[in-house]
């Protein structure tokens, strides 16, 4: 299925977004980018996670607010203030996190903040069936709008969407990762809507990681990266590769300690785990000095695969042998994560101000906190005092004292305090997702060297990050997931982002001979 | 007023839970008014009466740092109450009444900490529920047989004063002390702490998160047994009606002392002036002539009052 690739309409613009920048608090995640949007295109908005992709479609949704720039909607300067004003500009979005309320009917959603009032101020229920009925009518959806939906597909929730913004009459259609839970056929309809809105010379944005897709799709692409603009072209004579190439190619600097070399015992393996009943068993092995990392693009079941090590997820099946002590898959949930510490095996969450820290209470507090839960509740606490001093010093933690709350801190402060909680328990393994989130760039440098020297020491770590330059200069190892399984594994000194991101994108079997390859 | 209030003094005066300013402005109230009843025999008449509160306090304040409550704490001094004073143990001595005690607040403790910190129930729900339970065994028990005396060791052990200091108000001060030592200084203590800032940041460095609940409401189980026990000392005949404003009022004193959920700014000397604070108020209110509807609107302005007081924290 391949709809005409049209030439960009001359004209004015649906929307222009002229050097927009935004910031939270000191991270500048958008720097000067510029987005024109004609009638009758589909665009691409292609960049690596992280990139600002989301940030950007959220200002023009009028979720954030951009700190500088400017906004043309149809030849006129706006300033959007709130999703409702986007909305009144004719600008409609859906949203990955579906935004309409399960317990309401369609026409319930259609509506909702803006019901029409009948004679004696009662609801016009006629009214919002009718316009309801109509709008899903255009896009040939046989719904009934008094249908909860809560009974609806995934695939329909968004087709709901759509319609409500064709019943606002919007000009400007937003799909954020629209197919990342549709099946094949949802996804053929969903294209047939799409196309249909371009032939109506509306414009629509599409967000996908899926690159079959934006080829069958849309006729044009703009590319981010680290929040800069990167390119906007015509998709006509452009390969998949070229893309690829522009959404990564960064030089890596040089912030990575040295890799580890001798790798002797094995200290983790995991064997045969399924996450569902039907996915693929997954099975791998950490040895002594090692540090692996897990890429993949968003939800592919990276983070499932490491938080049901330490019984937070709950798979299907497997084994887990942590130096020498073997237990089954999916552990208990209340004690796993006490039982993997038993064997020397700790989990580093990652989000560390809701699932890591304590931010009201101090530095001692949360280094000291897993050496205290190592022991019964009723014994005296042990003040630790030598173990948080050495951890903080070691790790060069700059807090005014021990006794400073870690809500204080700075981001890779905080998350420094929350390693040397990990690594002041003598832990062999460490199982870490996104080491270094929203962590300035020398306290990343700094916090490579010290998973580094744990490993050298005789540790192994497992890493997840959704960056891949760091995946690449902090490990050994990497191994890319795609759709449950781990569908490709190479040698980190030989990877580079772009066979990572080639192997994380494809659905094929292909990816494992690309990856051997590179 | 809001950059006055955003000072570093000013946030650091409203860190000290409302407790002491609500007691020390009582204190210099009475101080100023009426310095004649400053003597420590009315005093310890006085708060003597509160010493039940005090020790259901300690429960409370227990749960509630680790992010419960516990609203069955009327219905355990009731059955105890009743069990005491119904003469179905004419030869109890005061080791079998404290263990009879203790087994009882253990048990509806059980109770509410499986179903709370295991069951992941409400925990308003769970102990409103088991309240209303406690209270329909206690009617039914007693059923066309009014409760009778309580036993007169009990009473003699109630009146009796130590180096001048009624012995009730020791008991409830070497509880406050013993709990106060428990939490600064076991390794359970740090789970509390840990528990009540961030229960998944708990789970995540290894605490046990859902046994830490667990035991909070043993204690605080064990803590309401004892105070009924403190309570029904206190009382010539036995009841069937008595008491049911307590748990409410431990839940405010707890407030007023600065533990509000998850958060204990106030340890546990916080609450323990928060009940001083009812038991000053008491005395203030009385001096003065106000009955006890007056005495409802003060106590629940003085809540009203702390309940703005946190809202001006940043």
């Amino acid at each position: 299925m391949h709809p005409n690739r049209s030439v960009e309409t001359p004209g004015v613009p649906l929307v222009e977004m002229r050097n927009i920048s935004k910031s939270f608090g000191p991270n500048r995640v958008l720097s000067s980018v510029s987005l024109t949007l004609a009638p009758g295109s589909v665009h691409a908005l292609m960049g690596e996670n992280g990139a600002g992709k989301s940030t950007l479609m959220k200002i023009l949704a009028g979720v954030h607010h951009y700190d500088d720039g400017e906004i043309e909607c149809g030849g006129q300067a706006e300033r959007i203030q709130s999703p409702k004003h986007a909305q009144e500009l004719g600008i409609s979005t859906v949203f990955q996190e579906l935004s309409l309320l399960p317990n309401l009917t369609i026409a319930e959603n259609m509506f909702l903040g803006r019901e029409p009032i009948a004679l004696f101020g009662t609801l016009d229920r006629k009214r919002m069936y009718e316009e309801t009925k109509a709008a899903l009518e255009e896009l040939d959806l046989k719904l009934s709008p008094g249908l909860l939906v809560s009974e609806l597909s995934i695939a329909e929730r968004q087709f709901v969407e759509i319609a409500h913004g064709i019943k606002a009459r919007a000009d400007v259609f937003i799909l954020d990762e629209p197919t990342a839970a549709l099946n094949a056929a949802d996804v053929e309809v969903l294209n047939r809507q799409i196309a249909r809105l371009k032939a109506a010379g509306k414009a629509v944005v599409y967000i996908s990681h899926r690159m079959d897709e934006i080829f069958n799709v849309c006729d044009t692409v703009t590319v981010l990266k680290d929040g800069r603009h990167v390119a906007s072209e015509a998709l006509e004579g452009i390969t998949e590769s070229d893309l690829i190439g522009l959404m990564v190619g960064r030089d890596i600097k040089d912030l990575f300690p040295q890799r580890g070399a001798n790798f002797e015992d094995v200290l983790l393996s995991v064997q045969d785990l399924k996450l569902q009943a039907d996915s693929p068993p997954v099975s791998f092995q950490l040895k002594t000095g090692e540090i692996v990392g897990l890429a993949g693009l968003e939800g592919q079941g990276q983070q499932d695969i490491v938080r049901s090590l330490v019984g937070v997820f709950k798979p299907d099946s497997g084994h887990i042998l942590v130096s020498g002590g073997a237990r089954a898959l999916p552990l208990p949930a209340r004690e796993g994560i006490r039982d993997m510490q038993r064997l020397g095996l700790a989990f580093v969450p990652e989000d560390r101000k809701e699932e890591g820290l304590y931010l009201g209470l101090s530095v001692a507090h949360n280094v000291g906190i897993s050496l205290h839960s190592q022991r019964p509740g009723l014994a005296w606490a042990k003040r630790y005092k030598q173990q948080v001093t050495d951890a903080v010093t070691s790790m060069s933690v700059k807090a005014s004292s021990k006794d400073t709350s870690v809500g204080n801190l700075s981001g890779g402060n905080q998350q420094k305090v929350l390693l040397g909680r990990y690594l002041a328990a003598g832990m062999k393994v460490l199982v870490i997702e996104e080491p270094t989130r929203g962590v300035d760039i020398g306290a990343k440098s700094e916090i490579y060297t010290l998973l580094r020297q744990f490993a050298d020491q005789g540790g192994a770590v497992l890493v997840l990050s959704r960056e891949t330059i760091e995946l690449i200069g902090m490990s050994d190892r990497i191994m890319v997931c795609h759709d449950q399984a781990i569908i490709a594994e190479m040698q980190a000194a030989e990877a580079t982002e772009h066979a990572i991101l080639d192997a994380a994108l494809s659905t094929s079997s292909e990816a494992n001979e690309r990856a051997a390859v590179a | 007023m809001t950059s006055a209030l955003s000072s570093p003094l000013a946030q650091r005066l409203l860190r000290i839970p409302p407790a002491y300013y609500v007691f020390g402005a009582l204190l210099l109230t009475l101080w100023l008014t009426r310095p004649q009843l400053f003597n420590p025999n009315v005093m310890g008449i006085f708060i003597r009466q509160v010493a039940p509160l005090g020790i259901l306090v300690l429960g409370q304040l227990l749960v509630m740092r680790v992010r419960s409550i516990d609203l069955s704490g009327a219905g355990v001094i009731l059955l105890v109450n009743y069990i005491i004073s119904s003469g179905l143990f004419p030869n109890g001595t005061l080791a079998f009444y404290l263990f009879m005690s203790i087994g009882i607040g253990l048990s509806v403790g059980l109770v509410n900490g499986v179903l709370v910190g295991l069951r992941r129930s409400s925990a308003v729900i769970v102990t409103l529920a088991t309240n209303i339970i406690l209270i329909g065994v206690v009617q039914l028990l007693a059923s066309g047989k009014p409760p009778g005396d309580v036993p007169g060791f009990l009473r003699d052990i109630y009146n009796s004063k130590v180096l001048n200091v009624p012995s009730a108000v020791i008991i409830w001060v070497v509880l406050t002390g013993v709990l106060s030592i428990f939490l600064s200084r076991t390794v359970y203590g740090r789970y509390v702490e840990s528990v009540g800032e961030n229960p998944t940041a708990a789970h995540f460095s290894g605490v046990p998160v859902a046994r830490t609940v667990v035991t909070a409401h043993l204690l605080a189980g064990v803590m309401a047994g004892l105070a009924g026990l403190v309570q029904t000392s206190s009382i010539a005949v036995g009841s069937i009606r008595f008491g049911l404003d307590l748990p409410l009022n431990a839940v405010a004193a707890t407030i007023l002392g600065g533990v509000i959920f998850g958060r204990g700014d106030g340890g546990v000397w916080g609450p323990f002036f928060g009940v001083m604070s009812f038991a000053m108020l008491f005395i203030v209110m009385t001096t003065f002539g106000i009955q006890e509807p007056g005495k409802l609107i003060a106590q629940g302005s003085i809540i009203l009052i702390a309940a703005i007081f946190y809202g001006l924290r940043s």
